[in-house]
């Protein structure tokens, strides 16, 4: 895998099978306990871990078999918050908003033992998967700083040693979230001075996931944010944000989201290809890394699978249209 | 000075979640829309029940219908789409971005079934809401106008048709819920041309701008031909309260921070409304939540509007 161009990824999480969801609905009702539950977790996690392997993805993911929400995992596991009534966030979709009750501090690891239990199950890299702070904050009440800048600072403090742990429990890459992170524009600096506390001891591989908001109005300001990667949802937006790298070079290595999440659709091989190729008009085949948009959660396994296919297919292709490129007739 | 609501008001609590199950239950074929729309009803009936036990005085019907801002008119106009799902404002809450795909055009009836079942429920005064013309032109993809300005006003002339039925069915005051006129304070001029249009339905309107501070478009707010200007004093860091002298409207001061579910002391909001009552005659005041409380759970919600209420009797609001 060393020297393969266009790394082939995916963003977190992916579909959950139907013994799992009826396992966590039995679980909410008191119905299941614990143990059973983190059983039938873990079996669900293997195979991902197994798929991952089959469809010949190159940096794989847990695919958050054990978590509901990317912020409420957190805050449910941070001293300092609370978890508030239902709120919706579209349609018919409703969670629990967090609230950051009084100051925040971590107990104990919250991904480590998942990190360690995924990685000892295949050789290929598992990346540890976290949402950063300035997520946390933005995602969730606050009632315990003063100010959001603050409060974001106290969350990177609890983020980083989260981060440190997965780096010495052997994690190569570590993808930091902040998919809020254009919510409000004027704060830019404020995440990616949290950034900064976050990542500043990691020697490992640095990504930071970005989706569903405008991203040409923190470009090119957010290249400041203190990691290696930036993981953008580039098929749902037809890939105008490429057009902003034209006049601001994209100096970062591009992890290029080549299918939509949130559809049905299957994508053409050819179609998600095309979004490759794109990429690379802007960024070289070593940094380039083909996925989907974003975390695959909300559609089935089946259809987890057929995305990430698709992805795998499409790289193929073009990697071997740069290996004749490279071979002189 | 009298207690009112703006926008959206929690579809369920984690006790009644009845419209959720159906919604569901929907998707899934199991309830057809006969079913699913009586259960929008009592839920409607449950949201104006709160409103009206926690003691507002001018209420409106939740809005339990409307999937987001923009949907009831998206889904009604002729010309317009329903495309992906994008980030309101700054929530971490999703609207479907309407797509215009040709000219836009409304029998102007799309609200009256729903104002005419809340009229209906409601005990006290009741007001109807619409989308801003320039929240809606700056928030859908337009494949059909040439320019900001001209799908603008294509959608104020709709939600002007929108306006005369709401009046033909008895409204006698409508919100003008524009977020985007403090978002975009630079097209305040295209903003006001759009609610001159509204302002010819004849039916009295609120012009409700919130999420970001009104500061910079005070003394432009006070030439808008609305009866009244909403204006949040709570949720970010704002001078407005001391300028609230610059406005000729009746003022609807958001105290109540919709999206923080820290619940306000009556010390803090008795402040406010003092500061207030120093720029704006008291007959010319009203309280209100700073934006819809659907970004709270239901019970924080009901705790809001006690404090509201609360903060109206405490400073001498007398309940209609």
């Amino acid at each position: 895998m060393s020297d393969q161009v266009l790394l082939t990824t995916s963003v977190g999480s992916f579909g959950k099978p139907d013994y799992l969801q009826k396992a966590r609905n039995a679980n909410a009702r008191g119905k299941l306990g614990e143990t059973e539950l983190s059983a039938l977790e873990r079996k669900a996690t293997e195979e991902w871990i197994r798929r991952q392997e089959r469809l010949d993805l190159d940096i794989l993911v847990d695919g958050e078999m054990y978590r509901g929400d990317m912020v409420a995992y957190f805050a449910e596991r941070l001293e300092g918050f609370r978890i508030g009534g239902l709120v919706r966030s579209y349609g018919n979709r409703y969670y629990h908003k967090p609230i950051i009750a009084s100051k925040v501090s971590r107990p104990k690891p919250m991904t480590v033992e998942w990190f360690s239990f995924t990685q000892s199950l295949t050789d290929r890299p598992v990346k540890g998967m976290l949402t950063g702070p300035y997520t946390l904050l933005d995602w969730s009440y606050n009632e315990a700083y003063r100010t959001r800048r603050d409060a974001a600072l106290a969350l990177a403090e609890v983020v980083r040693l989260e981060a440190e742990d997965l780096q010495h429990a052997g994690a190569r890459y570590i993808q930091i979230d902040e998919p809020a992170i254009h919510a409000r524009p004027e704060e830019i600096e404020i995440a990616i001075e949290a950034m900064g506390i976050v990542t500043q001891n990691l020697k490992a591989k640095t990504i930071s996931h970005i989706c569903y908001g405008d991203f040409a109005a923190i470009y090119p300001k957010v290249l400041e944010l203190p990691v290696d990667q930036l993981d953008l949802a580039m098929h749902n937006y037809e890939y105008r944000w490429l057009s902003l790298f034209d006049k601001h070079p994209f100096t970062k290595e591009l992890a290029i989201g080549v299918v939509d999440v949130h559809s049905h659709r299957l994508e053409a091989v050819e179609e998600a290809a095309d979004g490759i190729r794109k990429g690379l008009r802007y960024v070289s085949a070593d940094r380039l890394l083909p996925h989907p948009d974003c975390g695959l959660k909300t559609r089935t396994v089946e259809e987890s699978e057929e995305k990430c296919r698709v992805v795998v297919e499409a790289t193929k292709v073009v990697r071997k249209e740069l290996a004749r490129q490279a071979t002189p007739a | 000075m009298k207690t009112t609501v703006i926008g959206a008001f929690p579809k369920i609590s984690d006790e009644h979640q009845e419209l959720r199950r159906a919604l569901h239950r929907h998707d899934r074929g199991e309830l057809d829309g006969e079913g699913l729309s009586g259960v929008l009803d009592d839920s409607t009936r449950w949201a104006m029940g709160e409103l009206e036990w926690a003691g507002v005085d001018v209420v409106n019907d939740g809005q339990i219908r409307w999937d987001d801002l923009l949907a009831p008119f998206a889904r009604a106009w002729d010309g317009c789409d329903r495309g992906p799902l994008e980030r309101f404002y700054d929530n971490n809450t999703y609207f479907r971005q309407p797509v215009i795909t040709g000219p836009i055009t409304t029998e102007g009836t799309t609200l009256v079934r729903d104002f005419e079942f809340a009229r209906g429920v409601a005990r006290g005064q009741l007001k109807a809401a619409v989308c801003g013309p320039l929240t809606f032109a700056t928030l859908a993809e337009d494949r059909y106008y040439r320019s900001l300005e001209d799908r603008t006003l294509a959608v104020a002339d709709a939600i002007a048709a929108e306006i005369r039925g709401l009046g033909a069915a008895g409204a006698d005051l409508v919100d003008i819920e524009e977020p985007a006129l403090v978002a975009h304070p630079e097209h305040f001029a295209l903003a006001r041309a759009a609610v001159e249009r509204l302002a010819a339905a004849g039916v009295p309107l609120a012009l409700q701008a919130y999420f970001f501070p009104a500061d910079p478009l005070l003394d432009a707010l006070a030439a808008f031909p609305v009866a009244q200007v909403g204006i949040d004093v709570r949720s970010r860091e704002t001078g407005v309260l001391e300028k609230l002298n610059a406005l000729r409207q009746t003022v609807v001061l958001g105290v109540v921070d919709a999206r923080n579910t820290r619940v306000e002391t009556e010390a803090e909001l008795v402040g406010l409304v003092e500061a207030a009552l120093r720029q704006v005659p008291a007959d010319y005041l009203w309280l209100a939540p700073t934006t819809g409380l659907e970004y709270l759970p239901h019970d924080v919600a009901v705790q809001k509007l006690k404090a509201l209420v609360a903060a109206a009797h405490a400073t001498g609001g007398v309940k209609a």
